[in-house]
């Protein structure tokens, strides 16, 4: 079964939906119809941005950036925690995107996993070339993490949504158990192994496998359902 | 249908934790499974929506004009595959000579990057012996300074010691002088005072007196040094007091080579002196 985003409007949304539905746009919900076919109108936007750039459009470069590149430069810097290092990560990844546009599938996948995916892995690469493995352990934390944090005052129009879409997510997160939620946190930022994951919580490896794959699914249903 | 082992496997692997045997195990799964793909694309996207946990950074406006600027120095490459679908004919058996250009060409292009990163790590060494070498260039100036301060030094010790050195011998001259009080041993002068100094090295002395009485005008004060060697003193001389102050310096020398200066006195004597001794002793060493 192929899934891709969807949009889906509903009672549940509350009484001004629509505004709610406009940051939420672009949230990874999947259907069996495939991205392109979702209704999701951001993704399907991002993908257009990605046929244009692979016909060599800079325009739909600079569009993609803008839509982008504010997720993806947090991403970075909260891995790195170093806005030099960040600024370099998020340029190597949309010259990748600039360079690659034309081997995007949307049916597999969305434009924003996918820049969020390379933007993770090579923090992360850099991450464990710059600092060893005892380090690392030793200095990642799930209460630095910064999930608690204030998101900052990032504006208006475009940031607001991007506001809305953090919120969106944060609240999923929120929902779930405490010792899921620091297990995903750790996967997703810290750039630890399982094993080092285990370690850091001092709990048997089986049991964060565990917990990684109830909260990862417990997000996605979250996500789907809200919307 | 996906169970349980697969759908963990497809978590962790949507937040790229499978390693080694274990990945490529999972990898070849996906290849012949499509409903794990899609399990695995749908976690993957819920897996990037952690990014939106991130706090807040606004990206420096300078970032996006650089990546602009370098996206104009590379060609996407979405084109030029779509171009060549649409141009390519039917494919068909190549021969092997037309192999050889592009087996050459890429052959360049390995040696072309083997070079690089040996130019590349040649200057990485060279940029780190460089630095070695101002390091080593700065301790030797460093090194040359601290020379030249201990130079310096060394020579006003070297000063230092020799005056010193001067001074202790001095100071062991004097050790060798023989020094001697002079007491009275005439009634009719007995304030007088007098210090004899015996430089034994050159055999020459030293006499000090003050509150003698002056003279008759056929009288002197004549020196004797005594020396064991010989039966009688040894005549050095003779002196007469300022009439006021009753006071006197002389130098002296003996008449005779002075092995050992054990006394001194002094008598009064006719104007002249005599060879010896032989009016009354008027002082003598304590």
């Amino acid at each position: 079964m192929s899934l891709t985003l969807a949009i889906l409007p509903g009672p549940s949304i509350g009484p001004e939906p629509d505004a709610r539905w406009r940051g939420l746009k672009g949230l990874f919900l999947m259907t069996p119809a495939g991205d392109l076919d979702s209704g999701n109108a951001c993704a399907r936007e991002n993908a257009e941005l990605l046929r244009r750039m692979a016909g060599g459009d800079r325009d739909a470069l600079a569009e993609l950036y803008d839509r982008l590149s504010r997720p993806l430069y947090a991403t970075a810097r909260h891995i790195l925690n170093d806005a030099s290092e960040a600024q370099d990560v998020v340029h190597d990844v949309f010259l990748a995107l600039w360079e690659n546009a034309g081997s995007f599938d949307a049916g597999r996948g969305a434009a924003f996993s996918w820049a969020v995916t390379l933007t993770r892995n090579r923090s992360i690469d850099r991450l464990r070339t710059r600092t060893n493995r005892a380090r690392l352990l030793a200095s990642s934390s799930p209460d630095d993490l910064g999930y608690g944090s204030n998101p900052g005052d990032i504006g208006t129009g475009d940031r607001a949504e991007l506001v809305e879409r953090a919120d969106a997510v944060r609240s999923a997160v929120d929902a779930l158990p405490a010792e899921q939620k620091r297990a995903l946190e750790l996967a997703f930022f810290s750039g630890l192994t399982q094993k080092e994951i285990a370690e850091k919580l001092n709990e048997p490896i089986g049991t964060i496998k565990a917990r990684i794959r109830r909260g990862l699914i417990k997000l996605r249903d979250k996500l789907t359902h809200r919307l | 249908m996906i169970d349980d082992r697969q759908e963990e496997l497809a978590a962790l692997h949507a937040l790229d934790l499978l390693e080694g045997a274990e990945r490529d195990q999972f990898v070849a799964e996906l290849e012949r499974n499509a409903e794990l793909r899609g399990r695995v694309g749908d976690l993957r996207q819920a897996a990037a929506a952690l990014a939106h946990l991130a706090p807040a950074a606004e990206p420096p406006a300078a970032l996006k004009a650089r990546i602009l600027a370098s996206a104009s120095g590379s060609a996407s490459r979405g084109r030029a595959p779509e171009a060549a679908r649409t141009a390519r004919p039917k494919a068909r058996p190549v021969p092997v000579s037309s192999w050889i250009p592009w087996l050459a060409a890429a052959c360049l292009g390995v040696a072309a990057i083997w070079s690089g990163r040996l130019y590349l790590e040649a200057r990485s060494e060279s940029a780190s012996l460089r630095e070695q070498q101002r390091l080593a260039q700065r301790a030797l100036e460093q090194t040359r300074g601290q020379l030249a301060d201990a130079t310096r030094l060394l020579s006003a010790s070297g000063r230092e010691i020799a005056e010193l050195g001067a001074k202790l011998k001095a100071e062991g001259d004097l050790a060798h002088f023989k020094i001697s009080m002079l007491a009275s041993m005439l009634g009719n002068s007995p304030a007088a005072l007098a210090v004899a100094v015996w430089d034994p090295t050159r055999e020459q002395g030293v006499l000090a007196v003050s509150r003698l009485p002056a003279l008759a005008a056929a009288m002197d004060y004549q020196l004797w040094v005594i020396d064991p060697q010989y039966p009688s003193p040894v005549n050095s001389g003779v002196f007469a007091v300022d009439p006021v102050t009753g006071e006197a310096h002389v130098v002296f020398r003996a008449d005779k080579p002075i092995k050992s200066a054990a006394k001194f006195a002094v008598s009064l004597e006719r104007k002249g002196g005599v060879p010896s001794p032989e009016g009354p002793i008027v002082l003598l060493s304590r």
